[in-house]
C-alpha cells in the first residue's frame, strides 16, 4: 500500500462521514485510524491510534485554553465584560462595527500573550458575543470577526509557532523571527478591521448614542477594576512572575473574586460555569486529540511531502513555486495543526525557498502566516470550532459570513509573501537580520 | 436505561467539575510554590497534564452522552425523517466502533504495555494514567447505545 | 526517579520528510535483491544535522548494504513520531523499529539505569563510552527490558550538561542562589539543582524560551547543540561549564524484531553500531565545536568552572540514589574503570 492509497483512503473516510454529519472529531479518527490499519496491524494501529489522542492532549500549553473558556464564562456571568465593553464603546464612540473593531483588538492582545488564537477566540469571543448581540449585531458576522482575528497573535510575539520553526530550519534567531512577526500580525488584524468596517457600515452596526464626558468618566472608573484583569494578567506575563498558560489560570481566579465582590456570582452557581467550560473544553480539545492521530499518519508515511513533491515538479518559475508552496501550505494546513505542520514542511520547503534567494527568517513567517489560515478554515480548524462554540452556532453558518476574511487574509498573505521587507524590516532595523 | 443514564450524567459532570476546579487551584499553586516560594513543585506540572486529559476524555464521554460534538449538519438536516434517522443510527454506530476499537481496545493494550512504565514526576505506573482511555470508552459506549434507543423511540413518537 | 521526554527538545527539529523514496538506487550493485526489503523505522526527537542522526544514517547505510538489501533503516527526526517516551511504547509493541531515548527515560522502566545518569558519576566522555558500551558492565542490565517488549542496544554519546543563565557567569554555588534553573522534570534534579546552589524548576521544553526572555526563569542546563540550536543563547548569554551530568542516550530496539533476525544479520547489526556510536562520538566534538561558535556569534559567554566545589555539593546526592545490590556493583565498576 503506497502513500497514494493511504492518503485517498485517509481523505474519503473524513470527508464522507463529515458530509453526513458525524462529530468532526469521530470522522477524523476513524479515516485515520483505517489509513494506519490499511499499513500496520490492527493491534498496533489501535494502540497508536489511543496514544496519540492521550498524549496529543497531554500538553501543557493547551490549558490555557480552557483557562480562557471558563475566564471568558466567569466574566460574562460576573458582570466584567459589560464593564470592558461599555468602556470599548467610549473610546471607539461611533464607528461602524465599533464592538467588531473592540474583538480584534483584544484578540491581538490576548493572542499575541496566550500564543494560542484558539485560547485566546474562546475568551475574548465568549465574552463579547452576547454583548454584541445586545448592540444588534447579528451573531454570525461577530463570530466571524471573532474567528478571523484570532490567529493574528499567532504571528504577534511571543509566538510558539515560531519557536518550532526557528528549531526546525536549524537555528533561525527566534528574536528575528519574533520581530519579523509583528507587521504581518498588525496588518492581519487590520484587515480584519477593514473587512469588518465595511459590513458593520452596510448593516447600520453603530451605535448613535451621543456619550459626553462625564458619562464616558463614569464608565471608565466603572471599568477599572474589570481593567485590572488586562492589566494583571498581562502584566504578570510581561514581568515574568507567571508564564503565559499559568496566566490564564490567573485571570480565572481574579475573575472568580472580582465576581464574588460584586456579588454577581455564588458559590451555587460555579459547578454550572465549570460544567460550561468543561463541555466546550471537552469538544475542542477531543477534537485536537484526534487530529494529532492524522498528523502521526501522515508524517509516518510521508503523504505531506509527496503532496509537495508532486505539485513541485509541475513548474520551476519561482513565483509559481512560492505560489505552489502556498497552496500547498494552505490546503494541508486545513487539515493538520500548525506545530506538525511546521514540523513536515520546512525541511522540504526552506532548502527550496533558500535556493531562490528567501530569507529563512521571511520563509517562517510566510509558512506560519499560511497555517494560521488553516486554524480557522474547515475541515479541521480549532479556531473556527471553538469561535462557533462559544457563540452557539453551528460551523455552517459560520462559514459563509467567513469567506471575505479568508478572502483579505489571503490577500496579505500574497503580500507578505511577494514583499519581503514586510517582514524583515524591523529585524534589519535592529540588525537581527543581514 | 434512562435511570442509568442519569445517574451517569450526575456523577461524570461532578467529577469534571471537581477535575476543573482542582486544575485551576493546582497552576495556581504552581505559580504560588514558585514565586513566592521560590521551591518550584517537582509534580504540578506532570499532575496538571494528566488532570487535563482525564477532563477533556471524561468531559467528552459526558458530551456524546448529549450528542453534543461539533458535526457539520446541514446536509443530514435537510434529509426525510427516515433517512435521517437512520444516518443518525449510522453514525452513532459508527461512534461505538470508534469508542469501542479505538478507546477500549486500543486503550486496554496501552494500559496494559505501560503498567511497568514509571512516570517522570508523580512515580505511578503510566498505566494508571491510560486507564482513562478504556474507561471513558466504556462510557461512550454506552452512551451510544442510548442515544440508538433514543432515536428510533423519537422517530416512532413522530410517526405516530 | 529523574526522566523526562526531553532530555533535550520537546518540540523538535530541523527534519527531513522527504516523500519520494528512491528505495533501488544506491546500493544495487550488489544487489541480489529477491530479498523482500524490510523498513526499519527509527524515531529521533532532534534535528537532521544532530550527531546521532547522522551516525544513524551511516549504520543504515552500511547495514543495507551488509544484508544485501534486506533491511532499510529510515529516520524521523524532530519528534515527527511523538516524544521520546512516546516512542518508546511504539518500539515495545513493534510499532516502530528503533528510538533513541535519554537515559533518565529507562529509569522509568528499570531503576538500576539511574546509576548512568547521576552527576559527576563519569569523569570524561571517553570514560563513559568505554563503560557503557562494555558488556560485562552493561550487558545485563541492556537486556533487563526484554520482558518489556525492547532491548537496549547500545549508548550514544548524549552531551555533557552546563548550567547557562542571564546574569552572570557561575563559578560556585553562590553564583547560582536563587536562580531558577530549568530542570527535567524529576525529583533527583530538583535535589541536585538545589545542592549546586539553584531552584530548580520542572518546565516543558517548548516553553522555555520565553520564560527566560519574561524573567519566569534565569536559565537552563543543557549540552552546547540544545544551547544554541533552542536559540537560549539569545535569552541566557552565560554558559558555565558546571559538567554536572552526562546523560546517555541509548538505541533501544523492538525485541520481537531483532530476536526475528538471522543471527548473522544480528552480528552485522552489532558491529555495525558500535562503528556508529564511534562515529558520533566523534562527530560529537565537531559539533560542539560548531555550536560553541554559532553561540558565541550570538552573544554568548562561555566560562570553564572549578567542579571540585559541584562534585562535593552533590556527594549526598549519589549515596541516596545508589540504592540495591545491583545498582551498587554497577556504581563500583564505573568508579573502577574511572581508575584505569
Ligand atoms: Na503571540
Ligand atoms: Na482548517
Amino acid at each position: 500500500m503506497d502513500a497514494v492509497q493511504v492518503a485517498l483512503i485517509l481523505f474519503l473516510i473524513v470527508g464522507f462521514l463529515l458530509v453526513i454529519g458525524t462529530p468532526i472529531s469521530v470522522a477524523i479518527g476513524v479515516g485515520s485510524v483505517v489509513a494506519m490499519a490499511s499499513i500496520l496491524d490492527l493491534d498496533k494501529s489501535l494502540l497508536t491510534s489511543t496514544q496519540r489522542i492521550f498524549t496529543g492532549i497531554n500538553t501543557f500549553s493547551l490549558l490555557a485554553i480552557p483557562f480562557f473558556i471558563l475566564a471568558g464564562v466567569i466574566m460574562n456571568n460576573g458582570g466584567i465584560a459589560i464593564r470592558l465593553v461599555n468602556c470599548a464603546k467610549v473610546l471607539t464612540g461611533r464607528l461602524p462595527g465599533s464592538l467588531a473593531h473592540t474583538n480584534v483588538v483584544a484578540n491581538m492582545l490576548f493572542g499575541s500573550i496566550s500564543g494560542s488564537a484558539v485560547a485566546s477566540s474562546a475568551a475574548v469571543g465568549g465574552t463579547m458575543a452576547p454583548l454584541q448581540e445586545r448592540e444588534g449585531y447579528k451573531r454570525e458576522f461577530s463570530a466571524a470577526v471573532n474567528i478571523a482575528s484570532a490567529p493574528a497573535g499567532m504571528l504577534i510575539p511571543p509566538s510558539n509557532t515560531l519557536i518550532v520553526y526557528a528549531l526546525v530550519s536549524g537555528g533561525t534567531s527566534i528574536a528575528a523571527l519574533f520581530m519579523a512577526g509583528y507587521v504581518p500580525g498588525l496588518l492581519w488584524g487590520l484587515g480584519c478591521m477593514v473587512v469588518a468596517y465595511f459590513i458593520a457600515k452596510k448593516h447600520g452596526y453603530k451605535s448613535d448614542q451621543k456619550i459626553t464626558f462625564l458619562q464616558g468618566l463614569r464608565v471608565f472608573l466603572d471599568a477599572i477594576p474589570s481593567l485590572l484583569l488586562v492589566v494583571i494578567v498581562i502584566g504578570g506575563i510581561i514581568r515574568g512572575i507567571f508564564t503565559a498558560t499559568e496566566g490564564s489560570a490567573i485571570a480565572v481566579v481574579y475573575a472568580l473574586l472580582l465576581s464574588f465582590i460584586y456579588r454577581t456570582i455564588k458559590i451555587k452557581d460555579l459547578p454550572k460555569i465549570l460544567l460550561d467550560s468543561t463541555r466546550t473544553t471537552a469538544i475542542v480539545i477531543f477534537m485536537i486529540g484526534v487530529s494529532s492521530i492524522m498528523s502521526w499518519v501522515m508524517a509516518f508515511t510521508n503523504i505531506p511531502g509527496m503532496i509537495a513533491a508532486t505539485l513541485l515538479s509541475l513548474s520551476e518559475n519561482p513565483i509559481m513555486i512560492l505560489l505552489i508552496m502556498n497552496l500547498v501550505l494552505l490546503v494541508i494546513g486545513t487539515f493538520m495543526d500548525p506545530t506538525p505542520a511546521v514540523l513536515i514542511f520546512t525541511p522540504i520547503f526552506l532548502p527550496i525557498a533558500m535556493n531562490l534567494g528567501i530569507d529563512p527568517v521571511h520563509f517562517g513567517i510566510i509558512i506560519v502566516f499560511n497555517l494560521c489560515i488553516g486554524t480557522i478554515t474547515p475541515p479541521v480548524g480549532p479556531v473556527l470550532f471553538v469561535g462557533s462554540k462559544v457563540a452557539n452556532l453551528k460551523i455552517e453558518s459560520v462559514v459563509k459570513p467567513l469567506l471575505p476574511f479568508y478572502g483579505i487574509t489571503v490577500i496579505i498573505l500574497l503580500v507578505v509573501t511577494f514583499y519581503p521587507e514586510i517582514s524583515l524590516a524591523i529585524p534589519k532595523l535592529l540588525g537581527l537580520v543581514k | 436505561m434512562n435511570f442509568i443514564k442519569q445517574s451517569l450524567d450526575k456523577v461524570l459532570g461532578i467529577f469534571c467539575v471537581a477535575l476543573l476546579g482542582f486544575l485551576v487551584i493546582l497552576v495556581t499553586w504552581q505559580v504560588f510554590t514558585r514565586f513566592v516560594l521560590n521551591n518550584p513543585s517537582v509534580i504540578s506540572e506532570e499532575l496538571a497534564k494528566i488532570v487535563f486529559v482525564w477532563l477533556v476524555l471524561f468531559g467528552s464521554a459526558y458530551v456524546f452522552g448529549e450528542r453534543g460534538h461539533m458535526a457539520i449538519e446541514f446536509l443530514k438536516d435537510k434529509l426525510p425523517l427516515k433517512i435521517k434517522t437512520m444516518v443518525e443510527i449510522f453514525i452513532e454506530v459508527v461512534i461505538f466502533g470508534f469508542a469501542g476499537f479505538v478507546l477500549v481496545w486500543g486503550g486496554i493494550i496501552a494500559t496494559n504495555l505501560t503498567m511497568t512504565q514509571q512516570s517522570a514526576a508523580l512515580q505511578v505506573p503510566i498505566g494508571y494514567l491510560y486507564s482513562a482511555l478504556p474507561i471513558s470508552g466504556v462510557l461512550i459506549l454506552f452512551y451510544c447505545l442510548y442515544n440508538i434507543v433514543e432515536i428510533i423511540k423519537k422517530m416512532k413518537s413522530v410517526e405516530a | 526517579n529523574d526522566s523526562d521526554s526531553d532530555s533535550d527538545s520537546d518540540s523538535a527539529a530541523g527534519s527531513e520528510a522527504n516523500g519520494s523514496e528512491t528505495n533501488d538506487d544506491s546500493t544495487n550493485d550488489n544487489a541480489n535483491t529477491d530479498v523482500e526489503e524490510k523498513v526499519l523505522k527509527v524515531a529521533f526527537n532532534q534535528p537532521e544535522s544532530h550527531p546521532q542522526y547522522k551516525a544513524m544514517e551511516a549504520l543504515g547505510e552500511k547495514f543495507a548494504e551488509r544484508t544485501n538489501g534486506a533491511y532499510k533503516i529510515e529516520m524521523y527526526p524532530n519528534e515527527l513520531l511523538g516524544a521520546q517516551r512516546e516512542t518508546i511504547e511504539l518500539v515495545q509493541s513493534d510499532t516502530i523499529a528503533m528510538s533513541i531515548v535519554a537515559g533518565s527515560l529507562m529509569e522509568n522502566f528499570n531503576p538500576d539505569f539511574t546509576v548512568f545518569n547521576l552527576p559527576y558519576v563519569y569523569d570524561s566522555k571517553d570514560h563513559q563510552m568505554k563503560v557503557l558500551n562494555d558488556e560485562d558492565i552493561t550487558g545485563d542490565l541492556f537486556k533487563s527490558t526484554e520482558g518489556q517488549g525492547m532491548l537496549v542496544m547500545g549508548a550514544f554519546h548524549g552531551g555533557i550538561r552546563n548550567v547557562y543563565n542571564n546574569k552572570q557567569p557561575i563559578n560556585t554555588p553562590e553564583d547560582l542562589a536563587g536562580l531558577k534553573i530549568r530542570i527535567m522534570e524529576s525529583d533527583t534534579n530538583i535535589q541536585m539543582m538545589q545542592l549546586m546552589g539553584g531552584v530548580g524548576t520542572p518546565m516543558g521544553q517548548g516553553e522555555v524560551y520565553t520564560a527566560i526572555q519574561s524573567g519566569v526563569l534565569e536559565g537552563g542546563e543543557n549540552n552546547e547543540l540544545i544551547y544554541a540550536d533552542l536559540n537560549h543563547v539569545e535569552v541566557a548569554g552565560y554558559y558555565s561549564y558546571t559538567q554536572h551530568l552526562m546523560i546517555p542516550d541509548y538505541l533501544i530496539i523492538s525485541a520481537e524484531l531483532f530476536n526475528g533476525m538471522s543471527e548473522e544479520h544480528q552480528q552485522i547489526f552489532k558491529e555495525e553500531l558500535v562503528a556508529a556510536i564511534d562515529l558520533e562520538v566523534k562527530l560529537w566534538d565537531e559539533g560542539v565545536e560548531a555550536a560553541k561558535i554559532r553561540a558565541e556569534e550570538a552573544g554568548g559567554v562561555f566560562n570553564d568552572v572549578d567542579i571540585s566545589i559541584f562534585q562535593e555539593a552533590v556527594a549526598p546526592l549519589i549515596k541516596e540514589k545508589v540504592v540495591g545490590e545491583t545498582a551498587e556493583e554497577l556504581y563500583r565498576k564505573v568508579r573502577e574503570a574511572a581508575a584505569n
